[in-house]
């Protein structure tokens, strides 16, 4: 069975939002919803200066902090890996918000339901690419089976020694290349 | 915006076994997913190829219209620019068929920014009396047409304004890049080149940004240079986007990129680098060229530029090492584009670089592309309209401007001697972003008549005496557009979903309707359908099969590289010697030129640039578009922290910024990514049309500080040419 996972280069994003802007069309999120945050990180001083563009989204955890906090599981994940949440249950209490150490977790202010990326578990579905990844302009997202060691995303795991964002936070299912 | 009845809760919801599935505990995603493909034949989805309208590279796209509605947009696979993928503006500007701010029905002004509307009919009729009037009393050539084109517009909008007996056709490259085309054509007979970016070895940007002002494409073949392990150089008085894809960052001083390229070429010249045989076949006037570069060496440009004479020494010498497989990139707008006196000779002298590493026609190099052989209207059926006998206006005053592109900010200056009569604004925000909009709004408050076509109600509407309301370009079929490039190409916007608004047409219907009632409608006898028709008769593709594919790349037309082609320089060859120029009153070879402006220690100059999801202020209403700003604090001016320190600013202070022609109040955002002597301000804010509410009150427009001007060869705006102090202010 399939283990779902993605690399993000931030050597090569280019700070576009692309991804976000698909993800929210293909989500159907309000303008002001985005599943994908951005941080900056600038270093030294003019004219030796590097910036650093890094997109943060849900990482998928394994033993996800959001899943264990909700009162009524309607976050849960898939055998695949996915940290899914069932509108359904979501009370809105957001307990998960605050477990969630990458903060990418956000409300929906019509409903009360909170969300957040879901690896756009209907396109996967379909054998198809998540949006952000396949607008992605600049190839920085690279997504696939972490359990094929052939797959595209687990060759370039061990090819660029991609690490999760914050691996003293526990595994996560998104590895950045830095 | 997004049809919040149809959110992706209600996709999980159309199955109600899925989410019987979900309550039992964890779901296998494998029969969730089994679920969700069958609840998913609920909605109709299609998917329609079609082309993007968020910039001037119209991206091959596929809409995805779920129960008749746009729903989101894919890259087209095929086609050279998006290669499957879209910008956040191509996703986002979308959207703009469903504003809440579009234009409904034709307006005719009744005051001070007041409309009424008005049927068709009668807007067409009082434009059309309007317009016959003013040729009558005032000649033809007192009536001028501009657009920023797409295909519809290219074909329709000059045949409609020679139909009216006058040649003033003008585009908005005199704020993209009128100086560049210029430069580029004087030099090597085309406007501009296409680079091999993949292939290449050594590639060095002159403010251009492959990361702010995307094609998608070239992203992709930039980050595939770069794991080739190419050099990449930027020129930029910003650390721009690209950054991250650059292995090397030229802080240069702004304006001074023309002393860099000429030192460039000097170092080339003088350490043998140059391509020699190429020079001899393919070039002229190189000895002259080579004697006056003498005087610029390295140590020169660094008192100039700024930048290390080492380190330009070094670049040149690698790119010659490294030629044919080096160049400098053609750019668009970039640094030399419309910004400095000085725009016009640095394209050419960029040109000229590109030709002593003999890059012309070379992999990794400089691509003069092939274009696709289209038919033509029957001429005996449809005749073409009279080709009018007085130059276009401006063409006496810039000779050297590229003919097509015009100078179309003389129509401004013509207006205000009370010369021009009368101006038509098609898909153009000339009043706030092509000259000072003071003189911008005096200008057109001058003239007798002025129509402006358009989706919204931008601030050039504001201005003018007719509205008249267009489709969005989703609801729109359009006239086929050729593709130029290494491989040809064709490639066809059609609608994809219904009117939004039935009072709005299409282009090609208002220039055909229009033209009937001004009674020259025997020059657009023939439907757009037709017209598509006898263009495609030559590639055997049929009409059906455009529709179905969207975009259509000719592999075996595929031009060879290697080879290079006679040139459409008057001598067919490279001129690094230029006797148009000569005849024209300017020096025949290219020499360092001062920018007009210099900032003095208390001052800084006010240069600006592209953000990655906004394309000029078009896109500034979009909702979807202007939440990132929001979010991000994008429309915030940047200082360097020195500078900032030395007038007591910190990070996110408000401050007074002063020039010239105006004064703005915004944020600042404090970087080490801009050069001391720089502010840089985003080109896309400072909407002030209270009809484009998402817009109106962010930021500022750069161009209210800039005064109206032409640069002396390609008439550009010279929108870099402005001085301004700042200071703390409360707010
Ligand atoms: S995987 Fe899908 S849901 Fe997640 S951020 Fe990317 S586009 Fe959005
Ligand atoms: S689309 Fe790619 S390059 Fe653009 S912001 Fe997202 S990750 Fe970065
Ligand atoms: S580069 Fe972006 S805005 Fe321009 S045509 Fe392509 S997708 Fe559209």
């Amino acid at each position: 069975m399939a283990r779902y996972g993605m690399v993000i280069d931030t050597r090569k994003c280019v700070g576009c939002y692309a991804c976000r802007v698909s993800c929210q069309m293909q989500n159907e999120l309000p303008v002001e919803e985005s599943y994908i945050k951005f941080y900056e990180k600038e270093t030294g001083v003019f004219p030796n200066v590097k910036n650093e563009i890094i997109p943060v989204q849900c990482q998928h955890c394994e033993d996800a902090p959001c899943v264990s906090v909700c009162p009524t599981k309607a976050t849960y994940t898939t055998k695949e890996g996915i940290v899914l949440v069932d509108a359904d249950k979501c009370i809105g209490c957001k307990y998960c918000m605050v477990a969630c150490h990458y903060g990418a977790r956000t409300q929906d202010h019509n409903t009360g339901v909170v969300e957040k990326c879901r690896f756009c578990a209907e396109l996967v579905a379909e054998g198809k690419q998540p949006a952000c990844v396949s607008t992605c302009i600049s190839n920085a997202r690279i997504f696939g089976d972490l359990d094929d060691p052939n797959s595209e995303v687990s060759k370039a795991i061990v090819k660029m020694n991609a690490q999760p964002l914050r691996p003293d936070l526990g595994k996560a299912k998104i590895y950045y290349v830095r | 915006m997004v049809d919040t009845k149809l959110s992706r809760r209600g996709f999980i919801k159309a199955s109600a076994a899925t989410a019987a599935l979900a309550s039992a505990g964890t779901v296998g995603f494998n029969e969730w997913s089994s679920e969700y493909v069958k609840a998913g034949a609920n909605a109709e989805i299609k998917e329609i190829p079609s082309t993007c309208n968020a910039c001037s590279s119209k991206c091959g796209m596929i809409g995805h219209v779920k129960n008749g509605r746009l729903w989101k947009l894919t890259g087209h696979p095929d086609h050279p620019y998006s290669k499957g993928k879209l910008c956040a503006r191509g996703h986002g500007y979308a959207t703009v068929v469903y504003s809440q701010d579009r234009l409904t029905q034709p307006l005719k002004r009744v005051g001070e920014k007041k409309f009424e509307p008005i049927t068709w009919e009668q807007a067409y009729k009082e434009i059309a009396e309007k317009l016959n009037k003013i040729i009558k009393e005032h000649g033809p050539q007192s009536v001028a047409l501009t657009e920023d084109p797409r295909a519809s517009g290219k074909f329709y909008s000059p045949r409609f304004i020679n139909a009216l007996g006058s040649s003033n056709y003008y585009t908005h490259h005199v704020v993209c890049s009128n100086s560049r085309d210029a430069g580029f054509l004087h030099t090597v007979g085309v406007t501009a080149t296409s680079a091999d970016i993949s292939n290449a070895k050594y590639i060095m940007f002159i403010g251009r940004s492959y990361g702010d002002g995307i094609r998608p494409s070239s992203v992709q073949a930039l980050a595939s240079a770069k794991d080739n392990g190419a050099k990449i150089v930027i020129v930029d008085p910003r650390l721009n986007n690209t950054g991250n894809l650059a292995t090397e960052w030229l802080a240069i001083r702004p304006g001074t990129d023309l002393a860099l390229v000429l030192a460039m070429s000097h170092v080339l010249i003088k350490e043998n680098l140059h391509d020699i045989e190429f020079i001899k076949n393919y070039t002229i006037g190189f000895e002259e060229y080579a004697k006056e570069l003498k005087k610029y060496t390295p140590e020169w440009a660094e008192k100039i530029t700024g930048l290390p004479a080492d380190a330009i020494t070094r670049i040149s010498m690698d790119m010659g090492k490294a030629k044919p497989k080096a160049l400098i990139e053609q750019s668009w707008r970039g640094a030399f584009g419309c910004n400095y006196e000085n725009s016009t000779e640095t394209g050419r002298a960029v040109a000229m670089f590109n030709a002593l590493l003999g890059n012309y026609q070379q992999k990794g190099g400089s691509i003069f592309g092939g274009k696709p052989s289209l038919g033509k209207l029957n001429k005996e059926k449809h005749p073409n309209p009279k080709e009018p006998e007085a130059p276009k206006a401006g063409s006496k005053e810039f000779p050297i401007a590229y003919p097509n592109n015009g100078v179309a900010t003389i129509v401004a200056k013509e207006a205000l001697e009370g010369k021009m009569k009368a101006a038509i604004y098609y898909h153009s925000n000339a009043a706030l972003g092509y000259g000072n909009p003071k003189v911008m709004k005096e200008a057109l408050s001058k003239m007798d008549l002025v129509v402006a076509i358009d989706v919204q109600m931008s601030e050039t509407a504001q201005l003018a005496h007719y509205v008249l309301p267009e489709v969005t370009y989703i609801e729109r079929d359009e006239v086929i557009e050729g593709l130029s490039g290494k491989i040809p190409g064709i490639a066809f916007r059609q609608q994809m979903v219904e009117k939004v608004h039935p009072e709005t047409k299409p282009i090609h219907e208002i220039y055909t309707e229009l033209a009937k009632v001004c009674g020259v409608g025997q020059y657009f006898n023939f439907s757009l359908d037709e017209l598509n028709e006898a263009m495609l008769a030559p590639t055997g593709i049929t009409y059906k099969q455009l529709r179905e594919k969207g975009t259509i790349m000719f592999p075996n037309e595929e031009i060879t590289l290697g080879k290079m082609k006679e040139l459409k320089t008057p001598s067919g060859k490279v001129e690094f010697y230029s006797e148009t120029y000569k005849e024209a009153g300017f020096k025949p070879i290219v020499e360092w030129i001062e920018p007009k402006v210099s900032p003095a220690d208390d001052s800084f100059r006010l240069i600006t640039g592209k953000q990655a999801i906004h394309s000029h202020t078009q896109t500034a209403n979009i909702p979807i578009l202007m939440q990132i700003t929001k979010d991000y604090d994008l429309e915030r001016i940047w200082i360097n922290p020195i500078r900032a320190k030395a007038l007591g600013i910190k990070d996110g202070d408000m401050v007074e910024l002063k020039s010239s022609e105006a004064t703005s109040k915004i944020r600042v955002k404090l970087t080490e990514r801009i050069h001391p002597e720089a502010i840089f301000v985003p080109s896309h804010y400072g909407i002030t049309s209270k009809d484009l509410k998402t817009g109106q009150g962010i930021g500022f427009g750069y161009m209210e500080h800039v005064p109206f001007d032409f640069e002396k060869w390609s008439g550009a705006g010279n929108i870099h040419e402005v001085i301004v102090k700042v200071r703390k202010v409360n707010g």
